[in-house]
C-alpha cells in the first residue's frame, strides 16, 4: 500500500511538471523555439499568484484572472521578437537562456532573493487531502492533475479538430510548405505562445500552492522539464502528460523502495535510454520531424 | 537586425539588468560618522567630520547576495553594514575609518576563490571576513591561507575540515558538531515522555548530512549511532538530494513508520517541504519534529498556522529573558536590524542565529586588529588566540588552535511556541520550558 501511494502521488505531482512541460513542448515542437524563458514566465507566474492572492482577495486561483491574460502577452510577446528576428532553433535556446537569466534578476529585485510562501489563510490547499479508500491525496497535487489534464484535453482539441491547429502541425512539420498554401503562421504562433504563456501562468499558481518558491526555483524546474519534454516527445500534448505522469510515479516509487537520493539518477537514466531508443518521444509511433 | 545581434542585445540587456540589482556587483559600505558611503575599488578617501581619519581600512569579502544562498546572504549584508557604521561611528579602526568591499559570490562556490584572490592580490584590501556557507568558506580559506590573512568566517561548523591556524569560527557547534547536535537533542526528548522511535531524513549537502551519517571515510559516531546508544529506536532512514522539490514519498515513508521524533537534519525550506506534504496526508504531523539549519521564517510561519512546536537550532534569539542577560547594545542592535532588513524588503526581520553569527565574525575581526595594534595578520591572529574574543551574543570565547579555533558551543535548541521562535534548550538558557507532543 505504501509503495502505490508514493506511486500515486508521485504521478500526481508529476502532472504539475507536465503542465510546466506542456507550454514548453508545444513552442518546441510547432514554432521550432526551445523558449527557456517558458521558466521565467512559470515563475512570474508564482510570484504574482504570491502578490495578488492575499491583498486583492483573489486567492490564488482568482489570481489567474490576472496571470492568465497577463502572461499570455508575455509568451506572446517573446514570440514575436523570436519570430520578427527569424531566430533559429539553437540561437533561441541561447536567447531565451539569456531572457529567463533577466527574468530571475529581476523578479530577485522585486521580491528579494527570499523564501516566499503563501499564508495558510489564502491557501487553504496546501494541508488539505483528498481520501480515497486507504490511499490519500494532496489537495494541491490533485487540482494539478485536473487542470493538467483539462488542458492537455483542450489543446488536443484545439490541435486535432480546428482549422487553426492543423495549421499549426502543417507549420510544425514544413513551414515553406505550409506558408505555401496561405497559412498565418504569425498569427498562429502568436496563439500558440500565448497559449503556452498562459498555460506557465496556471502552472506557476499550482506551484505556490503546493511550496515555497525562490527566484531560483525556476533553474530547479529545468531539468525535470526537459526530461518530460523529451520523452513525451516533442510538441506531442498527450505524450506530455503520460510523461508527468510516468516520470512522477517512478520517481515517488524509486524514493520509497530505495531512497529518494536514486530518483534523479532513475529518471534521467530513463531520459538517456530514451534518447538513445527512443528519440521521437516513449508515446508517439513515428519520429515528429 | 540580425539574430547574431540581437543575441548581443539581449546578453547585453541581461548585464545591464544584473548590474542594476540592489545587491549585485561590486559593493559598498559605509565609513562613517557623517553617514559617508565609499565605494570600495575607486581608490577614494575618506574622511569625516568628528570621527575616524585618514585613508580607510578596507575589509574585503564575498558574500552570496544572489544565487542559492541569497536569502540568507542579505542578513549578512545588512548586519554588516551596520556593525561597519556603528564602527566608523564610534571612531573607527586604528583611529582610521573602515570600508567593506563587499562582493556578490553569486552562490558559486567558484566564483569565492577568485573573488578573494582579487581582493588581496589586486585590491590589496587590508583584511578579508569570510564569505557565507560551508562550501563558500572551504573555498576561500586556501587563499586566505596562502596570503597569511586572518579570517574570520560566519558559519562553517564542520570543525575538523577547518584546520587553518588562522580562520576563527563565528558560529561553533564545538569541534564534533556530528556529535553534539544528537546528543544534544537526544537530552532534550529525554526529558520528555513517550519520544521513543526516531526517524532521520537527510539533506546529502555536505553541510548537513555530516550529522546523521558523520563525514565520508571517517569512523566517527553520528545520529545514526548515536540515537540507538541513547536507547532511541531508528525507525527510518531517508536521505535525499539537495534541491529535493518532492517530498509527498518521503512523507509516506515517515507516516508509515510512525516515529515519535523526525530528526531532519536539512536546509533552507526542506521542513516547509516535508512539513506541507505531511499535512496533506491527512492532517498527520509526528509529535515532535527538528529541523537542522532551516529557513526561519518561512518555517515558523507554517509551524505557528499549525500550531506545531517544531524544534531547531540556534545561537541567539531575541527572547525578552536572553536579551536580560546580555548588554542593552544587544537589544538595540537586533532593533536597529530588524528595521533595516525591513527596509530592505527581507521577510523575516529577526535578528537571530545568522545575523548573530555575522556580527560575532565582525567582533573577531576587529578585536583582532584593535588587541594586536596593527594590521598586522599573524600579530592579531596571535592575539586572538591568546585572548579569545568578547562577543556581544555570546560572551567570552576562546580559540584553542587544537580545536581548529572552535569554541565552546552556546548552541541552544528552540521551538515555535505561540508564534514564535523561543529558546527551551539547555534548561538553564531557555526562556520557556520545552514543550512535548501533549502540549
Amino acid at each position: 500500500m505504501e509503495q502505490i501511494q508514493a506511486a500515486v502521488s508521485g504521478a500526481l505531482q508529476g502532472s504539475l511538471f507536465a503542465l510546466m512541460a506542456l507550454g514548453l513542448s508545444l513552442t518546441w515542437g510547432f514554432l521550432r523555439v526551445i523558449n527557456l524563458a517558458h521558466f521565467g514566465i512559470i515563475l512570474l507566474g508564482a510570484y504574482l499568484t504570491i502578490e495578488l492572492a492575499g491583498p486583492t482577495g483573489l486567492g490564488p486561483l482568482g489570481s489567474l484572472l490576472v496571470t492568465v491574460p497577463v502572461l499570455f502577452v508575455a509568451g506572446a510577446v517573446v514570440h514575436l521578437v523570436f519570430d520578427r528576428f527569424e531566430v533559429s532553433e539553437l540561437n533561441s535556446l541561447l536567447i531565451s537562456y539569456g531572457l529567463l537569466i533577466v527574468i530571475i534578476q529581476v523578479v530577485q529585485n522585486v521580491w528579494s532573493a527570499d523564501f516566499q510562501r503563501l499564508p495558510g489563510d489564502i491557501n487553504p490547499y496546501a494541508t488539505q487531502s483528498v481520501r480515497i479508500g486507504d490511499l490519500i491525496f494532496p489537495l494541491p497535487t490533485v487540482m494539478a492533475a485536473l487542470f493538467a489534464l483539462v488542458l492537455v484535453v483542450a489543446m488536443k482539441y484545439f490541435l486535432d479538430k480546428t482549422y487553426a491547429g492543423r495549421a499549426l502541425q502543417a507549420f510544425g512539420q514544413d513551414r515553406e510548405i505550409a506558408s505555401a498554401f496561405g497559412i498565418d503562421h504569425r498569427m498562429l504562433g502568436l496563439l500558440l505562445a500565448g497559449a503556452s504563456g498562459a498555460t506557465a501562468a496556471i502552472a506557476g499558481m499550482l506551484f505556490t500552492l503546493r511550496g515555497t518558491v525562490t527566484p531560483d526555483s525556476a533553474l530547479e524546474w529545468v531539468g525535470l522539464v526537459f526530461a518530460i519534454v523529451i520523452l513525451g516527445g516533442i510538441g506531442n500534448v498527450a505524450g506530455t502528460l503520460w510523461a508527468g505522469l510516468l516520470v512522477g510515479a517512478v520517481s515517488g516509487l524509486v524514493a520509497i523502495v530505495w531512497t529518494p537520493a536514486t530518483s534523479p539518477l532513475v529518471v534521467f537514466t530513463l531520459v538517456v535510454l530514451a534518447l538513445i531508443f527512443r528519440p521521437q518521444g516513449l508515446f508517439r509511433r513515428k519520429a515528429a520531424h | 537586425m540580425r539574430p547574431t545581434r540581437l543575441i548581443s542585445l539581449l546578453v547585453a540587456l541581461a548585464l545591464i539588468v544584473a548590474a542594476c540589482g540592489g545587491d549585485g556587483g561590486d559593493a559598498t559600505t559605509t565609513t562613517a560618522a557623517g553617514g559617508t558611503t565609499t565605494t570600495a575599488g575607486e581608490g577614494g578617501t575618506t574622511t569625516t567630520a568628528g570621527g575616524p581619519s585618514g585613508d580607510p581600512i578596507v575589509v574585503g569579502g564575498s558574500l552570496s547576495l544572489t544565487g542559492a544562498f541569497g536569502a540568507t546572504g542579505v542578513i549578512h549584508r545588512i548586519a554588516g553594514e551596520l556593525f561597519v557604521e556603528r564602527l566608523n561611528d564610534a571612531g573607527g579602526l586604528l583611529g582610521r575609518p573602515v570600508v567593506w568591499d563587499v562582493r556578490d559570490d553569486e552562490s558559486v562556490t567558484d566564483n569565492v576563490a577568485t573573488l578573494y584572490e582579487q581582493l588581496i592580490s589586486q585590491e590589496g584590501v587590508d583584511l578579508i571576513i569570510g564569505p557565507y556557507a560551508t562550501p563558500n568558506i572551504q573555498a576561500a580559506m586556501p587563499i586566505a591561507e596562502r596570503h597569511g590573512f586572518v579570517l574570520p568566517q560566519h558559519t562553517a561548523v564542520l570543525a575538523p575540515t577547518l584546520n587553518y591556524s588562522c580562520q576563527f569560527p563565528a558560529w561553533s557547534i564545538g569541534y564534533t558538531p556530528n556529535e553534539f547536535i544528537p546528543h544534544q537533542l537526544a537530552d532534550a526528548m529525554e526529558s520528555l515522555d513517550g519520544i521513543e522511535t526516531v526517524a532521520v531524513v537527510t539533506n546529502q549537502s555536505g553541510s548537513v548530512s555530516f550529522v546523521s551519517y558523520g563525514r565520508p571515510d571517517v569512523d566517527e559516531p553520528a545520529a545514526l549511532e548515536i540515537f540507538p546508544e541513547r536507547g532511541f529506536e531508528v525507525v527510518a532512514d531517508i536521505p535525499y538530494p539537495p534541491g529535493n522539490t518532492e517530498w509527498d514519498a518521503i512523507a509516506t515513508q515517515i507516516r508509515s513508520a510512525d516515529p515519535d521524533l523526525v530528526m531532519l537534519n536539512g536546509l533552507g525550506v526542506d521542513a516547509n517541504g516535508l512539513m506541507e506534504a505531511m499535512l496533506a496526508l491527512d492532517g498527520y504531523l509526528p509529535p515532535m519534529m527538528f529541523a537542522l539549519f532551516p529557513a526561519p521564517g518561512p518555517l515558523l510561519a507554517l509551524a505557528a498556522e499549525n500550531d506545531y512546536g517544531i524544534l531547531s537550532v540556534t545561537m541567539f534569539e531575541p527572547n525578552d529573558t536572553v536579551l536580560e542577560g546580555l548588554s542593552a547594545e544587544a537589544a538595540e542592535i537586533a532593533q536597529e536590524f530588524a528595521a533595516r532588513a525591513a527596509d530592505a524588503g527581507v521577510p523575516y526581520t529577526t535578528f537571530e542565529t545568522q545575523a548573530a553569527a555575522s556580527w560575532n565574525a565582525w567582533e573577531i575581526l576587529i578585536q583582532g586588529v584593535e588587541g594586536a595594534g596593527s594590521l598586522d595578520h599573524q600579530a592579531i591572529c596571535d592575539y586572538l588566540h591568546e585572548n579569545g574574543a568578547d562577543l556581544t551574543f555570546v560572551g567570552h570565547v576562546e580559540f584553542d588552535p587544537e580545536k581548529n579555533n572552535f569554541w565552546e558551543t552556546n548552541q541552544m535548541l528552540k521551538q515555535v511556541q505561540d508564534g514564535d521562535w523561543v529558546v527551551v534548550w539547555p534548561e538553564d538558557k531557555a526562556a520557556a520550558p520545552l514543550r512535548g507532543p501533549s502540549n
